[in-house]
């Protein structure tokens, strides 16, 4: 066992922002050392110094012993330090072999020219060396996001990586492949390679890590053995306080009002047949496996997606949705998964993404913005939804990512949508800020907003909805009320293929 | 399968602007190839050019390329004219000298060639229907002298540095000037690409540069017109002599922002090119260049018919 | 038996169908099927059409354009845009009858000096979008004018004829191929250069990591930087590169005209880009092909060509053409879509 990593009394600064101060971290090889802190705690600041992409500004980094100034990513792969990004980088239109090898082409005898074969072999015996049953010369842009995050974990181990980086790697894996992801981590671990790992999810925590390091506010809080800690401890070190728990709403859905009644939806192989019903101040769980179809389904309701048959009433009248615009006049709001790419203009101040959905009630003479109403708003609503900005005029993309999809939720009550549809609401968000999410959807559906929750943490789905229905390669396979739904039924409906359940 | 169905409606359309004039073989075929098509002047020989065609019972057509600037595609335009196997060519070179493997090409397959507006630097073309350009503008610097008493400031707008025709003009007024009159002083000489809206500003910086100006010389239609423009826009009273006719000039005319222009015989350039290719084909002999002429006017003769009859709206 | 029989037949006909209608396979063949059918229709249509020197014509009438869009399809492929192809091919043309009318030197200088500075000027453009962040629209439209501009200067605003320059028109017009090889097939020296030069840069573009590059960048820049590739230093290549291509087109140009035209080149590169674009390359890069450009600029010649041949009145030739471009792009998106 051998010191690998040595940090001490790191600074980094930004612009106005301090992102570490004195921090320190030590990595040895063979073990997991996990790496928490809520949103903004200096994680990725640290992982992306050790990674090359940023520089220090002051501190010492040792690498087996030796002091290095770490200055490209180039540099820290001849380092032997890999990393998994967060959000996955990876080149669409090539191959999963031509995204491993970026940069490191094997080349043909003449150096002239690629050795295309050479490259789609190591490929595979990296793939066999992960158990992955993936042809090397897949198009990337054509694999679901879980084999996606696999082909950048096979381009972490192709560098011999001594130190691997995961930062966030579970977040789009369904628990079978989250399993086969550690059975990878384990075997590299016996390796002798050093792991730092970056994660939101608790339990994850337990099933993997040696040691467990928390950040908070860009400074060092402590390091503990996983083994000889519990959860609890540890959120109380990120959080630097006590946590409420935010249990199950308690009261029960008070009406049998259905404000929403999807019947018989289909669109191509993606959505067969999907009918369900969705009532005044109930929160209703999407779950199931990764493409199980639940964004399909939420897409096409809000007319995002062309629908090849279907009914869709709401409040009991049969609605005619073909684009996003039909749905929000229907009142129908839905908060994408991916809050950067659609759900935020990240460029642009807090209070213009507040009412960015309903901008003509902000216009006068149907023309000009009426800037002192829409500071007003973006006011109250940050207040209501405790929405952490120094101002409301603040860049969406200096805000964390709790506060973030706060600001994509006020977005659709300020367009005073009753049925909302929530895509993954807590991908990407810290434990802390996840609670609150959690209070706030209580909050929604006690004020009568009816919700859809599409998510596929189980642990979440099963704390927040009065109702689970779940899906498995477009239809739905059951419903379970929230007094007899455990983690085990949802994923035997998750996994009950159409072939199975003829038989 | 979406595209199948496209394209097929693509060449419905083509079709129908083309067999029409499919299945017409056996008349004698003569192509015009210009220097290009959407200027009024080119539409006038376009006219002058058809009006020949049927009286002589030929089949024509003319086709130019979208700027004078575009060398290649009037080659490309020239080949595919070849291609339909012409009896007689009618050819208005871009460049006089880019042109001549093709029309040595021509030669090879006895297809007489009429060059038209500007020559060719060989002897292939049976003759050339043109217009004295240096004669021109050497009558057009003459009445600037006359219109602004014989000395001051002058410039000249040109529509490019690199065609015949605008060399010719150039020098042809800048040479009258420096020889006849010697007061006279050219303080710019600027190119605007025959654009109408490029030449409105030049004409404006030039007017800006020099208050004491007197005159300026458009040298196509397109120059003209701006330079009315930017003396317009400049609230500027000065004296403008143009270039060919049109709409506009022959309304400034009138009025009297213009002094007055050189018109060529555009139609008759066109008639010429016409009727020589018809002739060439009897077999008759031809002079080396048929000066198609060109006439001054102003207020007082723009009603002549034999003015009248040149200019084009 | 017979249902045996039927399952293994409907085995082949679906492999087969894999085969010839998987997306790649058929967007090319959408292209090419275009291109044949306009063929067929200009032949029926008009039998001055189909002869040897028409579709030599048309095959001349590509080789610069095709060139030009060579070039681009590098620089749209990353997910740039170069407005300057046009006006740096006529700058190149003008430099080179500097060496060679103006200080007469030997040929092998100009062609030389045409072909270096198309590269620098196209590293130039490269250095303005990767290093100092312009926009490739800005940067490359700044070129454009810059090039144009100067090509009058060098010039004295006067084409510079090559005629002192023994063999110079050959490079374009004569017929290697026709003279040596096949003497049925008098194909112009411009025209082969065109193909050979299309076969290369193909060859490049899916064999070398210069062409592994300019992929990876249009698909996804970010990665690649966090892939510890010199991303700008690559960028810079790339556009280098595409500016040599443009030298070969300056030549190609001045060689057929006998002449360095030095106010020709504006809206020639929106004519290469039109080309890409139809041969199914990415406007908002990442994916493209050679042979689709190439393809892509056939379908251009031939339609301009075919409607002259027909004697379409030239303002409805300029409608045509543009209502084929919308199609041709349109039906790319339905692809697309359908995937």
């Amino acid at each position: 066992m051998t010191l690998l990593i040595s940090i001490s009394h790191l600074n980094k600064s930004f612009p106005g922002v301090r992102a570490l101060h004195e921090c320190q971290f030590d990595l040895v090889s063979g073990e997991v050392h996990a790496l928490m802190g809520e949103n903004g705690a200096g994680k990725s600041t640290l992982m992306k110094i050790l990674a090359g992409i940023y520089q220090r500004d002051s501190g010492e980094i040792l690498l087996e012993g030796k002091s290095v100034n770490i200055t490209s990513p180039r540099m820290a792969q001849d380092l032997g330090i890999g990393i998994v990004h967060q959000e996955l980088n990876l080149m669409n239109h090539l191959t999963a072999a031509q995204n491993i090898f970026i940069g490191r082409e094997p080349r043909s005898r003449s150096g002239l020219f690629l050795d295309e074969k050479a490259m789609n072999r190591n490929a595979q015996a990296i793939f066999d060396q992960m158990h992955l049953r993936l042809d090397p010369r897949t198009v990337v842009g054509e694999l679901t996001v879980a084999k996606q995050q696999m082909v950048e974990i096979a381009k972490a181990l192709s560098f011999k990586s001594k130190i691997l980086i995961m930062d966030e790697p579970t977040a789009a894996l369904n628990s079978a492949e989250i399993g086969e992801l550690f059975r990878i981590i384990r075997q590299l671990k016996a390796q002798g390679v050093g792991i730092i790992y970056i994660s939101h999810k608790m339990d994850e925590l337990k099933q993997i890590s040696d040691r467990v390091t928390v950040l908070r506010d860009g400074e060092y809080v402590g390091t503990k053995i996983t083994a000889h800690t519990n959860i609890h401890a540890i959120i109380t070190m990120m959080v630097g306080r006590e946590l409420g728990d935010a249990g199950k709403p308690m009261i029960e859905t008070g009406t049998d009002e259905i404000v929403l009644e999807v019947k018989g939806l289909n669109r191509g192989k993606a959505i067969k047949d999907v009918s369900f019903n969705l009532k005044r101040g109930e929160i209703l769980g999407f779950a199931g496996l990764m493409g199980a179809g639940r964004t399909e389904v939420a897409r096409a309701i809000f007319g995002a997606d062309r629908i090849d048959s279907g009914e869709i009433r709401v409040h009991g009248m049969s609605c005619r949705i073909s684009t996003p615009a039909d749905a929000v006049a229907a009142g129908i709001g839905y908060l994408s998964e991916d809050r950067k790419h659609f759900g935020l203009a990240l460029g642009m101040d807090v209070k213009a993404n507040i009412v960015m959905s309903n901008l003509r009630q902000f216009l006068s003479m149907h023309l000009f913005l009426k800037t002192a109403r829409i500071q007003q708003t973006a006011r109250e609503y940050v207040k209501r939804l405790n929405i952490r900005t120094p101002t409301v005029d603040q860049e969406v993309r200096l805000l964390s990512g709790g506060n973030q999809q706060k600001i994509v939720i006020s977005k659709w009550l300020v367009r005073d949508c009753d049925i909302l549809f929530f895509d993954e609401p807590t991908r990407g968000i810290d434990v802390g800020a996840k609670s609150e999410i959690y209070k706030l959807l209580n909050q929604l559906a006690e004020q009568g907003k009816a919700i859809v929750m599409i998510s596929s943490e189980l642990p979440e789905v099963l704390r927040m909805s009065h109702r689970i229905v779940v899906m498995c390669e477009g239809r739905i396979t059951g419903e379970l009320s929230a007094t007899e739904a455990t983690q085990e039924k949802i994923m035997k409906l998750a996994t009950q293929r159409e072939m199975e359940q003829a038989a | 399968m979406f595209s199948k169905k496209m394209f097929t409606a693509a060449l419905g359309v083509t079709a129908l602007l083309g067999f029409s004039n499919i299945g017409q073989a056996k008349e004698i075929y003569i192509p015009l190839i210009s220097k290009g098509f959407q200027h009024q002047f080119w539409q006038a020989v376009k006219a002058g050019a058809e009006s020949a065609a049927k009286k002589a019972k030929v089949k024509i057509t003319f086709e130019g390329p979208e700027t004078e600037a575009m060398v290649d595609k009037q080659m490309d335009m020239l080949t595919a004219a070849m291609a339909k196997k012409p009896r007689a060519l009618g050819f208005a070179a871009l460049d006089s000298k880019a042109a001549i493997p093709l029309l040595k090409k021509a030669q090879k397959a006895k297809i007489p060639v009429i060059a038209f507006d500007s020559g060719v630097d060989s002897d292939i073309p049976v003759t050339t229907c043109t217009t004295d350009n240096i004669a021109a503008a050497g009558l057009a610097a003459d009445k600037m002298a006359g219109l602004i008493g014989d000395e001051g400031e002058v410039a000249v707008v040109v529509h490019d540095q690199t065609s015949r025709t605008g060399i010719d003009r150039r020098d042809g007024f800048l040479n009258q000037m420096k020889a006849k009159h010697p007061k006279i002083n050219i303080v710019s000489v600027q190119y605007g690409g025959g654009d109408q809206l490029k030449s409105t500003e030049i004409t404006k910086a030039i007017l800006q540069a020099n208050p004491n100006l007197k005159g300026i010389f458009g040298a196509n239609e397109g120059s003209a017109i701006g330079v009315l423009n930017g003396a317009k826009e400049a609230k500027k009273k000065i004296v403008v002599i143009g270039y060919d006719s049109g709409k506009t000039q022959k309304a400034a005319i009138m009025d009297g922002s213009e002094a007055g222009a050189i018109t060529q015989n555009p139609v008759g350039i066109g008639e010429c090119t016409v009727n020589s290719a018809v002739k060439a084909l009897k077999g008759e002999k031809l002079p080396k260049i048929t000066d198609t002429g060109f006439y001054y006017y102003d207020k007082t003769n723009i009603a002549d018919p034999k003015v009248a009859a040149v200019l084009y709206d | 038996m017979t249902d045996h029989v039927l399952t293994e037949n409907e085995g082949i006909t679906s492999r087969l169908k894999a085969a010839v209608f998987s997306p790649a396979a058929r967007q090319k063949m959408l292209a090419f099927g275009s291109l044949i059918v306009m063929f067929v229709f200009f032949s029926f249509a008009n039998e001055a059409f189909f002869q040897l020197d028409n579709i030599m014509g048309i095959l001349i009438a590509t080789a610069v354009n095709g060139v030009l869009a060579i070039a681009s399809t590098f620089v749209i492929i990353t997910g740039g845009i170069d407005l300057s192809v046009g006006t740096l091919m006529t700058f190149t043309a003008v430099i080179c009858g500097v060496f060679l009318s103006e200080w007469g030197l030997p040929m092998w200088t100009g062609v030389l000096a045409a072909i270096l500075t198309g590269a620098l000027s196209g590293l130039l453009s490269g250095t303005l979008i990767a290093k100092l962040k312009i926009p490739p629209f800005i940067a490359t439209l700044g070129m454009m004018l810059l090039l144009k501009g100067l090509g009058l200067v060098i010039a004295h605003d006067k084409p510079i004829y090559f005629n002192d320059t023994e063999g110079f028109s050959a490079i374009s017009i004569d017929s290697f191929l026709g003279d040596y090889l096949i003497p049925d097939l008098p194909i112009p020296n411009a025209v082969v250069i065109l193909f050979v030069l299309a076969a290369v840069c193909s060859k490049i573009l899916n064999s070398t990591a210069f062409g592994r590059y300019t992929f990876a960048l249009g698909s996804n820049e970010e990665a690649v930087r966090l892939s510890g590739v010199n991303v700008d230093a690559w960028k810079m290549a790339i556009y280098c590169f595409s500016g040599a291509i443009c030298g070969v087109a300056g030549l190609l140009i001045a060689s057929r005209l006998n002449s360095a035209q030095p106010a020709l080149g504006q809206g020639y590169e929106l004519e290469a880009i039109a080309a890409v674009v139809i041969g199914g390359t990415s406007l908002s890069g990442g994916v493209g092909t050679i042979l689709g450009t190439i393809i892509g600029a056939f379908i251009i010649s031939v339609l301009t060509n075919g409607l002259r041949i027909m004697s379409v009145e030239q303002d409805w030739q300029t409608v045509v053409t543009g209502f084929i471009i919308i199609a041709a792009v349109y039906a790319d998106i339905l692809r697309r879509k359908k995937q």
